[in-house]
């Protein structure tokens, strides 16, 4: 039972871990809180979803959703954070405008699916179970865990050992001396913002089959997750969202199953609020990125 | 003039309370605190208001002061906790504390209804006092804005080491603000559940907060005027957008998204900066005239 609970809770944990990667992707190359970043999530289960019942296979279907919230979150960064970006000291108007997008394509999703639940139709995804060591693991899961470790991967691999990658950082650092040296500092947040949406877009697909419903809300709650585990994880650290995304995912699975059920997001939030009294950088954070006095 | 009363009673009532949340929200902004936890404020008030008036026999107007007092204590001793943190980790920090303060509100369900809220609260609100109230909390921010007070809060919203240098305690001030903030977002919170006579817990959710920073951030986060213009507008856009009805949400977020990169002052502050440099302008020309004449003279 506990170890059924704590594979559960690996589970949803990867899931969370690709939605946060790209919130912290972003955070540590602009240091911008981007809110859309839900609702990014929410509209990749939607693009998948209307994809699959017009009668395109699954696999293109993902594969579709993650080009168009690549550049939906594109369209993000040129329309919501691009000016701002440029005039400075963008940290609360770029929060304020990223709402605006959210609440757009919420309101879009609210209105296409008649403020209904979705679902894939039955047998988008076979339904196997095996047993594992006593364990029962779906066919789902053991995909949803080894995609996410391919893609976790290759973006490790990305940020450390490319020449893009390195740009990437480069930027995080410092954006000038980037742009001095030669680097397009506004392909680089193109790239990131893209590469965000397209892991969040499939994160959203990715929930809508663990859970079976779509719905034009469902990008909140993961949201505010999204809070938890980048924070918890050290604002723009890709391993520590990793590690705190698995651990989040293992809380929460063992908080609903042995504590009473409402206080789930009490703990989590609690914890979060505790991690930033105690070690406002996160746990695996840069102690060099200062929490406090980030504002010039 | 009482049939336009008649006929937008509920409107003008949704402005006011806006107004009054508005200014809960901008206090903390003034001061440079990114906080985001009037929604939290407006639970404890509003759901402190309701416990004591229904279940208890104390008096409503002592229910109000002492919800104001509860979310007044807690946002000072939020303030603690969030003195070492800046910008976006205060805004997810505050963040936090409004989604514990939910989740406990859902989960004591024997003292609060959980998600069903508390409903029979008696309705004790109507325009006039929430017209009167508005005007005091105007009253205090007014003065606030115009004492020392105001000032240190201008300096560290603009520079915070600055303000530091010049011996500015800014704990002290954070916490001054938080506090503020609280106690006014209490109070309207209160108001809120003796109006509406029923409250539930996702009423102060996500939403809550967008609508209460969309307010602050259409009228302006530093003048008096900005929370009132922010409130106008969104009282009476739904109004005019009638045909878009469906695509509110939508029509207020594209709202954001222009105002905050085409005007980031806020229509209201923008006004009131007009009205200044219009003052600053002819206060010069007049100076130079003087002068001249002054110069002819001699």
């Amino acid at each position: 039972m506990l170890s059924q609970q704590i594979l559960n809770g690996l589970v949803s944990g990867s899931v969370y871990a690709l939605f946060s990667l790209g919130f912290t992707l972003i955070f540590g190359v602009q240091k911008l809180l981007n809110f859309a970043h839900g609702a990014t999530f929410m509209a990749g289960a939607f693009i998948a979803y209307y994809c699959t019942i017009s009668g395109l296979p699954f696999l293109l279907a993902i594969g579709f959703s993650m080009l168009a919230t690549g550049l939906i979150a594109i369209l993000i960064d040129l329309i919501a954070f691009r000016t701002l970006r440029n005039r400075g000291n963008a940290e609360f108007p770029a929060l304020v405008s990223s709402i605006g997008v959210d609440l757009i394509l919420v309101s879009i999703a609210q209105q296409v699916s008649k403020t209904q639940v979705l679902n894939f139709p039955f047998g988008t995804f076979p339904i196997k179970f095996y047993d594992l060591f006593g364990l029962r693991i779906s066919l789902l899961q053991i995909v949803i865990l080894a995609v996410v470790a391919v893609l976790v991967a290759a973006l490790i691999f990305y940020l450390r050992k490319t020449t893009f990658g390195r740009q990437v950082r480069a930027v995080a650092t410092n954006e000038r001396a980037a742009a001095l040296l030669g680097v397009n500092a506004q392909s680089v947040y193109l790239q990131t913002f893209f590469i965000a949406g397209a892991l969040a877009g499939l994160a959203g697909v990715l929930i809508g089959l663990l859970f079976n419903s779509i719905q034009f809300l469902m990008g909140e709650p993961y949201m505010l997750r999204a809070f938890v585990v980048v924070v918890i994880g050290g604002l723009g650290s890709v391993q520590g969202a990793i590690v705190a995304s698995l651990l989040l995912g293992v809380t929460q699975s063992l908080a609903v199953a042995y504590l009473p059920s409402g206080l789930t997001d009490a703990i989590i939030f609690g914890l979060l609020f505790l991690v930033l009294l105690v070690r406002p950088n996160g746990l695996f954070g840069d102690i060099n990125a200062v929490a406090g006095g980030t504002r010039q | 003039m009482i049939q336009f009363y008649y006929a937008y009673q509920p409107i003008i009532d949704f402005f006011l309370l806006s107004v009054g949340f508005g200014y809960s929200q901008q206090i903390a902004l003034r001061a440079g605190v990114f906080s985001i936890a009037t929604a939290g404020f407006a639970a404890l008030g509003s759901y402190c208001v309701a416990i004591l008036a229904t279940k208890t026999g104390v008096p409503i107007f002592l229910t109000v002061i002492l919800g104001t007092a509860l979310a007044a204590a807690v946002g000072g001793l939020l303030a603690l906790p969030l003195a070492r943190l800046r910008g976006a980790f205060q805004a997810i920090a505050t963040l936090a504390f409004v989604q514990i303060i939910l989740s406990l509100l859902l989960y004591g369900e024997g003292f609060t209804g959980g998600a069903l809220g508390i409903v029979g609260i008696p309705r004790e609100v109507n325009t006039w006092i929430l017209l009167i109230v508005v005007g005091l909390t105007m009253y205090v921010m007014w003065n606030i804005g115009r004492s020392g007070m105001g000032r240190v809060f201008n300096a560290l919203r603009q520079e915070e080491s600055v303000a530091s240098s010049l011996g500015v305690n800014i704990g002290k001030y954070h916490i001054i603000a938080f506090i503020i903030s609280g106690a006014v977002g209490g109070l309207f919170g209160g108001l809120q559940s003796l109006y509406t006579f029923q409250i539930e817990p996702h009423n102060y959710g996500f939403a809550f907060i967008v609508n209460v920073l969309t307010v602050v951030i259409l009228g302006g986060r530093t003048t008096l005027l900005g929370p009132i213009m922010g409130a106008l507008i969104m009282a009476i856009l739904p109004e005019i957008a009638r045909p878009l009805a469906e695509y509110r949400q939508a029509v207020n977020g594209v709202i954001l998204i222009l105002v905050i990169t085409f005007l980031p002052n806020g229509v209201g502050d923008e006004i009131v900066f007009w009205f200044r440099r219009r003052k600053q302008a002819r206060q010069q020309q007049q100076r130079a005239s003087e002068k001249e004449a002054r110069d002819a003279v001699s």
